[in-house]
């Protein structure tokens, strides 16, 4: 990584809005720009555009208007390859999990991985160091749809830290673990984050929020507030 | 606490399990049966034009027809003097190789097929006839050589095969431009069944395609897995379609060798046209891996 992508903000918004197809617009001139190592909670109500602005910002969505750049790179221009390229350095949490239900676990985990062209023997000993980590046990290496959620968001977790991205986007990613686990998993975002990946989280969870006191990104009204978080933040 | 896990890596995308697998297998088993068939018919037909050219450039008959004399005995004995001087100019001439008069056997040969076994020569008026070869690459002026002929021998008529020849000639040829045109067609019906198979399959594996473009994956990592698979499907296919084939082509070329004539007796299949035909199934897995990669690629190049 150059200097150059060092100063630059991970991610920036400017003026952008979306709409799906011709029906209103969810997000309306969102301008936002998360600094390179930071910690956002991204909250609001059900239905405010909290998934709609993730999938922005994992570049699965183009803005329909505005301007979104990533990594310093304006999205809009950028070619197909160069955006796979970027996709390598996000890690996403999805709410619905977006496991590959044919698959084992561990080939789910080491997705990421594969695309980049790691060699197997690599591939192997990450993927069950970090299946050990969020307590896979040996017998779900069968096919992930035999999994209970709360394994099943432990491997979407572990799909999206694997290759320690540079930007980390979870949508409720402990909605369906125990309170302990929860903790477990944030207390890796926060050790990531500590490393340098720069983190979103979109939660309802007020204790998490709470208790990891870090900046909000706040969706109301289709637009985004910041809110700061209390004292020094999270220690 | 845990074993390692150990890899049993199942491909991404379950394009294995897709139902447009066995439509595909049949399809391409029939385009490859067809295609081979079809290959088999147009070497074999250029085979025999190839003859064919050779035949006109390379020889001519000469033909001395008995006088029509009441005393047929003395007409052929004036036929074959004057058979005797046409060898002898013939062989004199520096652009023919050979010039072997046909035998009193050989002609009841080209007769037998019309006229059968129980025919008397003695009774016919026997034309006689004069096998010419000539030198590879000669020309010959052949009005002037008719003129020759007629000189030494009153009743000598020169063929040089070209007028009925060319005519079957570009009656092989157009059929050989049909076949050909049949070829191009199975090989386009044939990619159109693999492209929409394949958008059929990518709208099947939609989410698992869009799962792997948020890991990173670019369009080529998804488009070699339908190209690997398509071109399984296409080998596997192409084997059946040679497999039935080659009976086929055997049946066919039996039955043309029962027609009697001498013409459809030169089409015959060379080593290199079996080693062709046997090697379609390669061939058709190359296209349909070609076809449903860049199907996956133009496809996926619309989607962000």
């Amino acid at each position: 990584m150059s200097d150059i992508d060092n100063m630059q903000p991970i991610m920036k918004m400017e003026n952008v809005s979306l709409r799906y197809g011709i029906g209103p617009d969810v997000l309306r001139n969102i301008n936002l720009e998360l600094p390179r190592g930071s910690f956002y909670f991204l909250t609001g109500k059900s239905g405010a555009g909290k998934t709609s602005l993730l999938s922005m910002m994992y570049l699965a969505q183009k803005p329909s208007a505005g301007r979104v750049s990533i990594f310093g790179n304006n999205v809009n221009f950028t070619i197909r390859n160069s955006l796979a390229m970027f996709r390598r350095r996000i890690g996403v949490v999805f709410q619905d999990f977006r496991l590959l239900d044919h698959v084992s676990a561990f080939d789910n985990v080491a997705l990421p991985l594969r695309v980049c062209g790691m060699s197997e023997k690599e591939i192997i000993v990450r993927v069950n160091e970090l299946l050990r980590w969020v307590e896979i046990k040996r017998s779900t290496m069968s096919v992930t749809s035999t999994l209970s959620g709360g394994e099943k968001q432990r491997v979407a977790i572990a799909r999206a830290v694997i290759n320690r991205p540079d930007f980390l986007l979870a949508d409720e990613p402990t909605g369906n673990v125990d309170s302990d686990i929860a903790t477990k998993l944030m207390k890796l975002f926060v050790e990531l984050n500590k490393l340098g990946t720069t983190v979103v989280i979109a939660t309802h969870n007020e204790n998490l929020i709470r208790e990891f006191n870090y900046p909000q990104i706040h969706l109301q009204n289709h637009g985004v507030t910041i809110i700061p978080a209390e004292g020094n933040g999270y220690v | 606490m845990f074993d390692s896990f150990k890899t049993s890596r199942h491909k991404e995308l379950p394009l294995s399990k897709d139902s447009s697998n066995l439509f595909l297998k049949i399809m391409i088993s029939i385009a490859v049966f067809l295609f081979a068939v079809t290959l088999a018919g147009v070497l074999s037909i250029n085979s025999m034009l190839i003859n064919w050219n050779n035949s006109i450039l390379g020889s001519l008959t000469v033909q001395i027809i008995p006088v029509n004399d009441a005393n047929r005995q003395k007409a052929a004995e004036d036929a074959l003097q004057q058979q005797q001087k046409v060898v002898a100019l013939l062989e004199a001439m520096p652009e023919v190789k050979r010039a072997i008069p046909l035998s009193d056997e050989q002609l009841k040969m080209l007769l037998n097929p019309w006229l059968g076994d129980d025919v008397d020569m003695a009774d016919l008026p026997m034309p006689r006839l004069i096998d010419v070869k000539l030198h590879h690459g000669a020309e010959i002026d052949y009005n002037a050589l008719a003129e020759k002929l007629v000189n030494v021998a009153p009743q000598a008529s020169l063929d040089n095969h070209k007028l009925w020849l060319n005519k079957l000639i570009n009656l092989a040829s157009g059929i050989k431009m049909l076949a050909l045109s049949i070829l191009i067609l199975v090989i386009g019906v044939t990619s159109g069944a693999i492209f929409y198979t394949t958008q059929t399959s990518m709208g099947l594996h939609k989410d698992v395609i869009e799962i792997l473009h948020l890991m990173g994956a670019k369009d080529t990592y998804i488009a070699q897995q339908y190209a690997f698979r398509t071109a399984f499907l296409g080998f596997v296919g192409g084997i059946i379609g040679v497999v039935v084939a080659i009976p086929t082509i055997i049946l066919i070329a039996r039955l043309a060798q029962q027609i009697e004539g001498g013409i459809i007796n030169e089409m015959h299949l060379s080593v290199g046209g079996w080693t062709a035909i046997a090697s379609l199934p390669l061939f058709s897995a190359l296209v349909a891996m070609q076809t449903a990669y860049y199907t996956v690629k133009h496809t996926l190049e619309r989607m962000m």
